[in-house]
């Protein structure tokens, strides 16, 4: 350490452009994370709010909520602890100028997926329900009348509930009926037991259903089926997987550079009896001071970043996810420094000084 | 006291028609206290019995006492432990370490060496080689004679029991040179250390108290009249 830190202070602007390097690559892993995580929110945070433990889906679905069509006396068939029913239709919400794309939940108010209410009152009526507070955002106040795309029916905003969104859209929550209208519009009466899935809390308990025509699945499964879900999370897991070997290739060659403009100090200090370990301990010692600084810079930027970023942009900060990714990131760091270790270890004395 | 003794010491390098005798059959004793200069020209094979001492090179044949232990065929790591305990450098380019102050410079020997030097004796060292006023310069802030005197006293750090020095003046002016010759006499007697230069100036051998040729890789020792 005693070498590393003198020598980080002399020679304060080349230090400073490796921890700006570092600093600039963790910056983008963690924004790149936060992004992920935000992502990954507005697809399934809704889903994640009921604590669920499996969903109940149609065989011939293939694990797709949209696709999946059952009915409510279906439930008789499902043991379980805790059993919820669950309606869902896509639409475009209107109310004068402001538009938006929804996910209507049909639900039962007595079942444990009914959300609580951030701001004005639960439904009580047909066509009342609690919207997705980020429909805020998109200009909805309470008291909205909102005109859907698919039917002639008008919903009315009762009360905003907070992490409502499922597959990047605000969720409605109504009841049944009102699902049903939404849905079937003036076919609604010959439709009036049609949901889509059964939502399951089993505290530990098996899960059986007596229909083969249903399937049990576990709720973490049914998210990673959302489409596009588990491509996207791929993606952004990829490039911050790829940023990790940028961040160690681009601290072996700064460290190899510096360590090769060094070998004859360091023959000379091999000469006069100084170990491998003493000055290979330096240099891993360096890449960690370096890496450590360059990681905490990256990550305050990225906080200050996401403080400032309008809403529309889904970025979402999981601290655990990116202390796991600063501590990698300093890790891959003095994997970096490995390539310098060799270079001093391979180090003649005599020939650095000229015997 | 004999602190080094080489016995039928031999160095080759390479082998068949590209066979080098880099240093001939060579026997060499040195003494506490004593200030030995070894002259040659270039390419002579001076170097090579300085590094040989050093255990930085391991002789062909032959054998290398250090105080009385046989150092030829130890690990390098051991070698490097003799180094460091026993044996001070002194270079012909500084061996200073660019980015440390001089203070810095045997503080790092203070932590490689476990601090085996008091601060009376730091302070004793400093005094003696004339670089208290020095201690917070950087090596790039000083003058070829200060570098010079501050690898001395790197070298005397811990009082080890042999400094080699490698054309310790090469890049001094007279006054300099002849400056740093009469530290590194005074510094072998005060301390009773045992000197060994190499150097191609004669001018500078009338501090030593023995002096040999080396043309080569023979080894002789010249007879003179010591006047200093």
């Amino acid at each position: 350490m005693f070498l590393a830190l003198n020598e980080i202070k002399k020679n304060k602007l080349r230090f400073a452009l490796v921890i700006g390097v570092l600093m600039l690559v963790s910056y983008l892993v963690f924004f790149l994370s936060g992004l992920a995580t935000g992502l990954q929110d507005m697809n399934r945070e809704s889903i994640d709010k009921w604590d669920s433990t499996h969903m109940v889906l149609t065989e011939e679905s293939d694990k797709s909520l949209f696709e999946s069509s059952m009915s409510i006396d279906d439930k008789e068939d499902v043991d379980a602890a805790d059993v919820a029913i669950l309606g869902q239709v896509n639409a475009i919400a209107r109310s004068d100028d402001q538009k938006a794309n929804v996910s209507i939940f049909g639900i039962d108010e007595n079942e444990f997926i009914m959300p609580n209410v951030t701001e004005g009152e639960a439904f009580s009526a047909d066509n009342e329900v609690i919207a997705g507070d980020g429909l805020k955002d998109d200009g909805f106040v309470l008291g909205d009348e909102i005109q859907l795309s698919s039917s002639e029916e008008v919903l009315t905003i009762v009360g905003f509930t907070d992490h409502a969104r499922f597959s990047a859209a605000p969720v409605l929550y109504g009841d049944v009926d009102t699902f049903h209208r939404a849905k079937f519009g003036e076919a609604a009466d010959q439709n009036e037991d049609h949901i889509n899935a059964f939502v399951i809390r089993s505290n530990g308990e098996s899960v059986n259903v007596e229909n083969d025509s249903l399937e049990v699945i576990e709720t973490e499964t049914f998210i990673k089926n959302l489409p596009g879900y588990t491509e996207q999370n791929l993606t952004l897991t990829f490039m911050i997987y790829f940023l990790f070997v940028v961040s160690a290739v681009i601290v072996a060659i700064f460290l190899y550079v510096l360590t090769v403009q060094k070998i004859s100090m360091f023959g000379v200090m091999k000469a006069q009896g100084i170990s491998n370990g003493y000055l290979s301990r330096s240099v891993v010692a360096q890449t960690f001071i370096l890496a450590s600084v360059g990681v905490m810079i990256g990550f305050i930027l990225a906080f200050i970043t996401g403080v400032f970023l309008p809403s529309a942009v889904p970025v979402s900060f999981d601290y655990i996810t990116m202390l796991f990714y600063g501590i990698v990131l300093i890790v891959v760091a003095i994997l970096g420094a490995v390539f310098s270790v060799l270079t001093i270890i391979r180090i003649d004395p005599l020939e650095a000084i000229g015997g | 006291m004999t602190v080094l003794q080489l016995k039928d010491v031999e160095k080759t390098f390479g082998s068949g028609r590209k066979k080098v005798e880099a240093l001939k059959k060579t026997n060499f004793s040195a003494e506490r206290g004593e200030f030995t200069a070894i002259i040659g020209p270039s390419g002579s094979g001076k170097s090579t019995l300085l590094t040989i001492i050093g255990g930085l090179l391991t002789p062909s044949d032959g054998s290398v006492n250090v105080n009385g232990e046989n150092v030829t065929n130890l690990k390098e790591k051991e070698r490097s432990h003799i180094r460091l305990r026993e044996i001070g450098f002194i270079l012909q380019a500084s061996n200073l370490v660019p980015f440390l102050t001089v203070a810095d410079q045997l503080r790092l020997l203070d932590k490689v060496k476990k601090g085996n030097m008091n601060k009376e004796q730091l302070e004793e060292l400093y005094n003696d080689l004339g670089i208290a006023d020095l201690r917070e310069k950087h090596p790039s802030d000083l003058s070829g004679g200060e570098r010079q005197r501050v690898a001395i006293a790197k070298a005397l750090y811990s009082n080890p029991s042999i400094i080699l020095a490698d054309e310790p003046t090469a890049s001094l002016d007279s006054d300099r040179a002849y400056e740093v010759m009469e530290l590194l006499k005074n510094e072998t007697k005060n301390k009773q250390t045992t000197t060994i230069i190499v150097t191609h100036d004669v001018r500078l051998v009338g501090y030593c108290d023995k002096v040999y040729r080396m043309v080569d890789g023979v080894l002789t020792e010249e007879k003179r009249e010591i006047n200093n």
